[in-house]
């Protein structure tokens, strides 16, 4: 405890100071006369203690009256049975989900018809069974009462017949224009060209503001070619990462990440230490992970060694590192991080074709041209690095121009939001109102179906028959898992229309697309992968030449201050602004909730005079103007430690107009500002203080481990003397018990392994328990009072110095001690220990004294302060996972290892009749908690400790395994793999 | 001073305060002996859409319970069964029939039959009928002597002490799994001891902590 108390005056008053300079703000002088936020004890929430009692004596009456008579339920079975459905289980379904030019394989759980849990599909390539935070949460999406229901024309209801004339009106095509998404559904580029030969002069523009498009023109430079690489982490002993957080934000496959922690994982032999990997090794080695960057990602907070740079610095280093390599000629400019790119250069030479480099988006083409010359004269081409053809797509300034001119007619607008996220030079919403005759066609009601004249609702990809090409050229057939829940039509179904003037379903679209035998369309259906179709690999040579050309045409612009842009880890691009796990889901790295802010470090905030007043749920946040090219915006600032100086990072995605109730006022809009030649980075921009504060709300006010050692580092030399070394602090005497010792040497125990060295801190899990375990959503000013609900959290630690720290993710949830302190004060026994080992929790007993809570040392109890169900509409409810209880107001609830799955699996073994053995009737493998599922980094493993096969038993015995909080002898369940590094002894 | 109350309300207040406590505690007694479960949920006996009698299919006919209720021993659910189950018969059996009427509406319109749920857990207890069918729990310890009813009603209170009951001591209520449906069944030996028997084969142990049953 005094260890805490010190650290607190140690970051305390540092703040504190700060504040009292400029501690102005009415908000803040009132919390520092409170000893808690506003409310926080404050159950009625707006509500007085009057309104409570009449409530209260009101709903006594009528309880008192409706327990007379039994309700009558009914039970409603099918007119007519279907096959394959069983009453009670749920049926899985492949399918895929198409965003932004990429696609994820996914396997969809269907209860009673309703899509309810997304997973990753095993047999797709970009998903390996892992489902990134979005897809999971697009599941919400369809049951979104403020979703596009409805044909609006000019803002009345209307009905599908607005489009009577359009296929007439598609003529010759003169004055016709379609502009859509990235066409990655070869049915849709099927009906694109069909519709393009019909009507030669129409042209069809494809747009995403997220895209790779970038890398794709440096690829032209490189090899003559529109192409894309792919990556093979799985060889790969050297990582340079140069501006891209290709582990999360930048990243095109999940299988990346796959085979990126694999190589994360190494267990001890004595002697192999877990360097790097040599022949003698039948397992590879530890991999070791450079990056260089401006914003402080979560490829950043995985990397070995981390360089803070200015965005337009990434350039200048990459053309060093490639001076260095001896791939390109020429004087090296950035003469302090000599050292560092020799150490690299020496690196990577040692490990020629088993490296990566790669760059991000946001860099310009010449940066990935000389990446690929890198990739080229390291030998990585062809080993590490692949690359498949891709056509670039960037038509949408000449269709501005157009517009602006009056020659476009009518303009087809499928899905996007062009109004709001164009580049802002473009003007897109003023040249839109040049247009005759302007339809939208899209999942919400938003900026751009607001400015045409009709805008038409479109299905969800759960909903409708579509396919969909990853970049790699697998193609999945995207199935849907219900009917259109509104009068909505898929895109493919709306082009067909145009085509054909009829109405054709999407299933026979994509069928005649395919034309595959019955056998073959079943088994793509049940894989949720096409067999045998793929994109051919090349292997194509650099021209050094080119390279070197488009590397001395670079601009060399720079500025004091520069700004780059990043899609939001919640809402992407802003496609995904009303949707309300995601805006709750804290950013992984500012860990701030319902809002966007801008990033910038300590350092330059103190220069700016910008300060953000900590209060210990959020930040009243200074605003900033951001101005570039003539266009500026405010927004707040949020002080990210391990920033680079001089750069702010905006977060694109916010700021929405005309959205649903749930993404409305939310956050500033970035877009705004970022032009067609600024859309990664802006070398020139003006940056200063603004009047105001902003509160933005965190779920995590700590940055350290107030002296515990709650996460267990170290360097991959240092385990390879001491393998041990999470284990010493859990060398003490015995401790005393209060309590008999229970047996759990028998039957099936159940226990989780973390490997902090694998985990990413992606939000994957917390999104997939939110999903299965009917967490509510409480808003941005319930969090503010520390009332979240996810069972899950993921705690992430800075350490080192404030400007240039590391920092460590650690997955927190209940952690099922064996001698459980929430056990023992419970007045009611509704928490209570089950013989497996489960610390079980019985909603309908809790009488919500929040004792438990108290007495847990881990803080992973949730409270249902109120009823956060409430308000929910019918459709909304249809995301609830039927064996699961949704909790209501006044129950403690926490994480209880997916409880219902183990009980299912059991149910299952015993209608078998399956043996129970020592170890208990389960196979290995066969029950997974929903996080463990997920999983991108396969880094939680969940399972029977007392089963030998077992992952997580072999994992309990592994060298890093060590328990938190072991001096408190609670015993936990869930244990961690301390986190390694793996740094270039060069640059140590 | 002169009293503004009489003495004697003194003595009215209190007999008045106990008149009261004791009528209120009769009542809440009184409402809870009334309201128990084990006093108001067996015998509950609605009236179902069709006059669809268990007696004489059950019964009489000697279909097995499986017949309709056929996801028994795969699901959570022992499936009320699909119009289209009850038409394999009466499509050519009772054809004309008055009081099947609503059973051919629902079979051409497509749409359910609005059958009266009877036997009901509240939705956060999580039974499982496959779990208690595959360890040789008959039909007819939960639902009693369906095969002769002809209106069904519930004859066990369903509440959690009487679940536990078996929990706790399983022998009694068990019997090969291939007889679970024949409700007339009876034991030649003592069913404690066949019971102790089956445990012992399938290694049988219920669940007696919380989330067994609540998830």
């Amino acid at each position: 405890m005094i260890q805490i108390q010190g650290i607190g005056n140690q970051t305390g008053p540092k703040f504190w100071r700060s504040l009292q300079e400029l501690s102005n703000t009415s908000k803040f002088q009132q919390w520092v006369a409170q000893e808690f936020p506003e409310g926080a004890t404050d159950i009625l929430d707006g509500k007085s203690r009057r309104n409570f009692i009449q409530l209260m004596a009101a709903s006594m009456g009528l309880a008192g009256l409706t327990s007379c008579r039994r309700p009558v339920e009914k039970i409603l079975p099918h007119a007519k049975s279907f096959e394959g459905m069983v009453h009670g289980n749920s049926l899985h379904f492949a399918t895929a989900m198409p965003l932004a030019g990429r696609a994820y394989g996914l396997l969809v759980e269907s209860f009673e018809g309703r899509p309810i849990k997304i997973e990753g599909n095993a047999s797709h390539p970009a998903s390996r069974g892992a489902a990134t935070s979005i897809a999971q949460a697009s599941v919400l999406n369809i049951y979104d009462p403020d979703r596009a229901t409805e044909v609006l024309e000019k803002g009345k209801k209307a009905n599908w017949d607005v489009l009577k004339d359009a296929p007439a009106s598609l003529g010759d095509g003169e004055g016709f224009r379609i502009l859509s998404g990235y066409v990655n559904s070869p049915t849709l580029a099927g009906l694109k060209a069909q519709l393009l030969a019909k009507g030669p002069k129409a042209k069809w523009v494809e747009y995403e503001p997220v895209s790779d498009e970038t890398i794709l023109e440096g690829s032209q430079i490189a090899f003559n070619e529109s192409l894309r690489p792919h990556y093979d982490f799985k060889k790969a002993n050297v990582v340079v990462a140069l501006d891209s957080d290709f582990l999360h934000i930048d990243n095109g496959s999940l299988g990346w990440v796959k085979d990126f922690s694999a190589r994360r994982k190494p267990t001890h032999k004595e002697g192999s230490g877990g360097s790097h990997g040599t022949a003698e090794h039948a397992e590879p080695g530890m991999n070791r992970l450079y990056s260089v960057e401006t914003n402080f990602t979560l490829t950043g907070i995985a990397a070995d060694h981390r360089l803070r740079v200015k965005p337009s610095d990434v350039a200048n280093f990459v053309f060093d590192l490639a001076r260095e390599l001896g791939a390109l000629t020429g004087l090296k400019i950035l003469g302090q991080q000599d050292k560092f790119i020799k150490g690299l250069a020496k690196d990577l030479t040692e490990n020629k074709g088993k490296a990566i480099v790669l760059a991000g988006p946001r860099q310009p083409a010449a940066v990935h041209a000389v990446v690929a010359l890198i990739n080229n004269t390291l030998g990585n081409s062809g080993e590490t690095v692949v690359y498949t053809k891709e056509e670039r797509r960037n038509g949408l300034a000449e269709l501005v121009k157009e517009m602006n001119a009056g020659s476009v007619k009518s303009l087809l607008i499928l899905g996007g939001n062009p109004v709001y996220d164009a580049p802002a030079d473009f003007g897109f919403g003023a040249a839109l109102k040049n247009v005759a005759n302007s339809v939208y066609a899209g999942p919400e009601v938003n900026e751009t179906a607001a400015a045409c004249h009709c805008s038409l609702p479109e299905s969800s990809y759960l909903e409708a028959w579509g396919d969909v090409a990853h970049p790699d050229g697998t193609v999945s057939i995207v199935q849907p898992l219900i009917e259109p829940l509104f009068s909505t039509k898929s895109a493919i179904e709306l082009i067909g229309y145009v085509l054909t003037g009829k109405w054709q379903r999407g299933y026979e679209i994509v069928k005649a697309q395919w034309k595959l035998t019955d056998a073959a369309w079943k088994k793509a259906l049940h894989d949720g992968v096409i067999a045998g179709v793929t994109a051919p690999i090349l292997k194509p040579n650099a021209e050094k030449a080119k390279v070197e050309a488009a590397v001395n045409s670079a601009s060399k612009s720079k500025g004091e201050i520069e700004v780059t842009f990043f899609p939001s880890a919640s809402v992407f691009d802003g496609r995904f602004a009303n949707n309300a796990w995601l805006h709750e889901a804290p950013d992984p790295v500012t860990k701030v909730v319902w809002d966007n802010a801008a990033l910038m470090s300590p350092k330059t905030a103190k220069a700016m005079g910008v300060d953000t007043i900590q209060d210990n749920v959020g930040t009243y946040s200074q605003r900033i103007t951001v101005e570039i090219d003539g266009r500026s915006i405010e927004a707040p600032v949020v002080v990210l430690p391990g920033h680079a100086d001089g750069a702010v990072t905006l977060t694109l995605g916010y700021g929405r107009n005309i959205v649903g109730r749930v993404g409305k006022g939310i956050g500033y809009n970035a877009y705004a500002v970022r032009g067609s030649t600024t859309q990664g980075i802006a070398a020139t921009a003006t940056v200063r203080k603004a009047a105001g504060t902003n509160y933005m709300v965190t779920t995590q006010e700590h940055h350290d481990q107030a002296g515990r050692p709650i996460v267990q580092e170290a360097s991959v030399q240092k385990y390879a003397e001491e393998p041990h070394f999470a284990k010493h602090d859990e060398e003490h005497v015995e401790l005393f018990q209060l309590f008999d010792s229970h047996d759990y040497s028998k039957g099936s125990q159940w226990g989780m392994a973390i490997d902090l060295n694998a985990c990413i801190g992606c939000n994957a899990c917390l999104l997939a328990c939110q999903s299965e375990n009917n967490i509510p959503v409480v808003g941005k000013d319930q969090v503010a009072k520390g009332r979240e609900m996810h069972w899950i959290r993921l705690d992430r630690y800075f350490t080192g110095s404030e400007e240039d720290p590391q920092a460590v993710y650690q997955p927190m949830a209940c952690q099922q001690c064996e001698n459980a302190p929430c056990e023992s004060v419970c007045p009611v026994a509704a928490t209570v220990h089950s013989p497996e080992g489960l610390n079980d929790m019985a909603y309908n007993r809790c009488v919500g004294t929040r004792y438990c809570a108290n007495n847990c040392p881990y803080k992973v109890r949730r409270f249902n302060y109120l009823n956060w169900h409430k308000d929910m509409e019918e459709i909304q409810k249809m995301v609830h996972n039927p064996d699961v209880s949704v909790r209501m107001r006044g129950v403690m609830e926490k994480c209880n290892y997916c409880v219902q799955r183990i009980q299912e699996a059991k149910i299952k073994a015993k209608a078998e009749g399956r043996a129970k053995g020592e170890a208990g009737p389960y196979k290995v493998g066969e029950v997974l908690s929903a996080c463990q599922q997920t999983c991108p980094a396969d880094a939680i493993q969940f399972g029977d400790i007392n089963d030998p096969a077992s992952r997580v038993a072999q994992l309990k015995k592994d060298h890093r395994n060590y328990s938190l909080l072991h001096e408190l002898n609670v015993r936990p369940r869930t244990t961690y793999l301390a986190k390694l590094r793996n740094p270039n002894p060069e640059l140590a | 001073m002169a009293l503004i109350f009489p003495k004697k309300l003194d003595l009215m207040v209190r007999v008045a305060g106990a008149v009261i406590a004791i009528g209120a505690g009769a009542t809440a007694g009184g409402m809870l002996l009334l309201h128990h479960p084990d006093r108001i949920e067996p015998g509950y006996q609605p009236t179902q859409p069709i006059p669809y009698s268990h007696k004489l299919h059950a019964g009489n006919l000697g279909m097995d319970c499986l017949y309709c209720h056929n996801t028994v021993e795969k699901s959570s659910y022992a499936a009320v069964p699909a119009t289209q189950t009850c038409m394999n018969c009466h499509s050519k059996v009772k054809a004309q029939s008055v009081v099947l009427e609503p059973l051919r509406q629902s079979y051409e319109a497509d749409q359910p039959v609005p059958w009266v749920k009877i036997h009901r857990l509240p939705d956060y207890a999580y039974f499982n009928h496959s779990a208690h069918v595959s360890a040789g729990v008959s039909c007819v310890t939960c639902h009693g002597r369906i095969d002769q009813m002809v209106e069904v009603k519930q004859v066990k209170t369903l509440t959690m002490a009487w679940c536990l009951e078996c929990h706790r001591n399983p022998a009694p209520n068990l019997r090969p799994a291939e007889l679970v449906t024949k409700l007339d069944w009876k034991p030649e030996r003592d069913p404690a001891e066949i019971g102790r028997e089956i445990i012992a084969k399938k290694k049988i142990n219920p669940p007696v902590n919380c989330s067994g049953c609540h998830r």
